[in-house]
């Protein structure tokens, strides 16, 4: 649908910098910059800092949506009053690769579909998603995962690196509105863009190293079914339980919240934290009972979420294949490798132990 | 951009869920040591008659300064206009709560949580096993069937509990003891003092214990069941021992829960939430989500 002849525009990559410069007028541009090696997503005050092309950002977008410490309201102790915060801009965030926006629709499912968070759709309305394409790096098996192109997930534009142009393909009544305000910068699609469009999906696809890709087919049976399998203990062991592998991923949703007063203890702030599942206070109740003891079984737990809650819950993966969780991981420990283990396919360990 | 997805994000903005509604201490009543019974009432009375709840729900309580905690409702529905809650001491923010008496204002919101499939359990004998605490959650089921006695049929309620200091609803239990609709059978882990002897009948050991003294027909009977996490593999395997249907016992769960609608993922058990799905959960879900019991 997005992809309509009549509705998708070429943006010349001449242009791209005044296109930029157009959004950061009307909007909280937030993009991809470079900091050191790393990329990161922040908000621009000079739209040449921009990067246009990077494989990850440390953390995901989700850092704009839900941030990693926000106030839910605050009350008074004495009359329990409540107050609850507005200061919710527009925001543009730019750049997102379409991993990254799958993810931020899969905390849409999470966060809207049941019980929906009316600050979380209050700041989800105000945001103006632009994705844009990406080739893989060694890490990446967003193929696998279904998320590599931006089909069927929720974005306004998304640009396509077609070579000297953008291929921009519209998502949304906002996407539009954005190429009609600024629609000198645009030009009309022709045959050619169309075939270098296909050119383009083409080369990513094969951008991949098929042998090094898991195989994650009926990959909630594979988990349920390996349960109690030596590989997860395994694997625990590097394990540093240092909760990384959650901060970074862009579908995790886990948030602890705490009660804080001021001084003279008038006015109670709730705020909310970004948790990990990989602590061991994660699952303790009062009493002291530890549903989830071990590293080992909170590791596991990571994966059964991922692989079995999050299709139970929102009928998706909760893995867009990204490989945050494995290149951020300070024991490297891999997401890919684990799966491999547990199909028993890691051709790796195969030959070590045919040694 | 996908159909569903659009719907969502093209909502109106809800009621925001999370937050609590003002609520005021009637009435505090010490059950046991660290066990205490609060009575709340709304301030408003429209909030009070919009107030529903299923037994085995459960409400967020807003402790003011220390924080929110989840806990069972131990009211009965039928008996409209307060709500109850049985809280046990066991940390900083329970402790706040304890020091809290009659006229303190503070919030709470819910109800949330499935409850008991009280519709399903109609028309059938009930079995309601408690363990320690575990009476709390359950009290709620025992008024609601007994205010609505015709549309049940054969009642049993099991208690078994450390000692006779320990139990909970003392003059409420010992009045149940006499009602001739419901049979109630209390046991002690060990008998000391005479009042031990005289509340438990003789009967000393676990709660396991007393249900092949139940005469009722299993396939025709529901089981409610609650208590502490370790007493629910043995209850359910002397359940099924006794012929009971495992599509018809339910066990409610505690977990640790900070958001109650299915938002900070706390309370997983395996694939599923305990907030949402849960707290009450058939024991046949046992079998296939690990770390549930």
């Amino acid at each position: 649908m997005e992809f309509h002849i009549d509705r998708a525009k070429v943006l010349p990559k001449a242009n791209v910098w005044e296109f930029l410069e157009g959004l950061k007028r009307r909007f909280k541009l937030i993009a991809p910059v470079k900091e050191g090696e790393k990329c990161s997503y922040k908000e621009i005050s000079d739209v040449t800092t921009v990067e246009l092309s990077y494989t990850r950002t440390v953390l995901p977008p989700k850092k704009y949506l839900l941030p990693y410490r926000r106030e839910r309201f605050s009350y008074n102790p004495e009359t329990m009053e409540f107050k609850t915060f507005n200061s919710i801009q527009e925001q543009v965030i730019f750049g997102v690769h379409s991993c990254d926006l799958h993810g931020i629709s899969i905390l849409d499912s999470v966060y809207l579909k049941e019980n929906p968070d009316p600050r979380y759709l209050e700041v989800r309305k105000k945001t103006i998603l632009i994705g844009l394409s990406c080739y893989p790096d060694e890490y990446c098996f967003c193929l696998s995962t279904g998320t590599a192109f931006p089909d069927g997930a929720n974005w306004d534009l998304f640009l396509t690196d077609i070579g000297a142009d953008y291929f921009v393909s519209i998502g949304s009544p906002k996407g539009d509105e954005i190429v009609l305000t600024l629609k000198n910068l645009f030009r009309e699609i022709e045959k050619e863009d169309l075939e270098l469009y296909k050119r383009s999906t083409r080369k990513k696809k094969e951008a991949f190293n098929r042998k090094e890709l898991p195989d994650l087919e009926r990959i909630s049976q594979l988990i349920e079914l390996e349960y109690d399998s030596p590989v997860w203990e395994e694997e625990a062991k590097k394990c540093l339980g240092c909760g990384t592998c959650t901060n970074v991923c862009p579908t995790c949703f886990c948030y602890t919240s705490v009660d804080i007063p001021d001084l003279e203890g008038k006015e109670v702030k709730r705020v909310e934290f970004v948790t990990s599942c990989q602590y061991p206070y994660y699952s303790l109740v009062a009493g002291g009972h530890y549903f989830k003891p071990t590293r080992t079984s909170r590791f596991r737990h990571r994966y059964y979420h991922k692989f079995v809650g999050f299709p139970y819950q929102v009928e998706k993966l909760g893995c867009v294949g990204c490989g945050r969780c494995s290149s951020e991981c300070p024991a490297e420990i891999s997401i890919v490798r684990t799966i491999k283990k547990l199909r028993g396919t890691d051709e790796k360990e195969l030959r070590e132990a045919v040694k | 951009m996908k159909k569903s997805l659009e719907k969502l994000l093209n909502k109106p903005l809800p009621a925001d869920p999370f937050l609590p509604q003002k609520v005021v201490i009637t009435d505090v009543e010490e059950l046991a040591p660290e066990h205490k019974k609060f009575t709340f009432s709304f301030l408003e009375p429209s909030s009070c008659e919009r107030w529903n709840h299923i037994p085995g729900q459960f409400v967020m309580l807003t402790v003011p300064k220390a924080g929110e905690i989840p806990i069972s409702i131990c009211s009965s529905p039928t008996r409209k206009g307060v709500i109850e809650l049985t809280v046990r001491k066991v940390g900083r923010k329970t402790e706040v709560l304890h020091s809290l008496g009659p006229g303190s204002v503070v919030a709470l919101r819910g109800p949330y949580g499935n409850g008991f499939p009280i519709g399903i359990m109609e028309n059938h004998n009930v079995l309601i096993i408690a363990g320690g605490l575990g009476i709390a959650p359950l009290r709620s089921l025992i008024w609601y069937i007994l205010d609505r006695r015709h549309l049940f049929k054969e009642v049993y309620l099991l208690y078994g509990t450390r000692n006779y200091s320990s139990v909970l609803y003392k003059d409420e239990l010992s009045r149940l003891k006499e009602r001739k609709d419901i049979k109630c059978l209390y046991i002690l882990d060990r008998l000391e003092t005479p009042e031990d002897e005289e509340w438990s009948q003789g009967r000393e050991g676990l709660i396991t214990d007393l249900i092949p003294e139940v005469s009722l027909e299993p396939k025709e009977t529901y089981v409610a069941v609650c208590g502490p996490p370790i007493a629910y593999k043995f209850i359910g395997k002397e359940l099924l021992k006794n012929g009971y249907p495992e599509s018809q016992i339910f066990v409610s769960l505690e977990r640790k829960m900070e958001c109650g609608i299915g938002k900070c993922g706390h309370c997983q058990i395996g694939y599923k939430f305990a907030c949402v799905d849960g707290p009450i959960f058939p024991l046949w879900d046992t079998k296939n989500l690990p770390e549930m019991i």
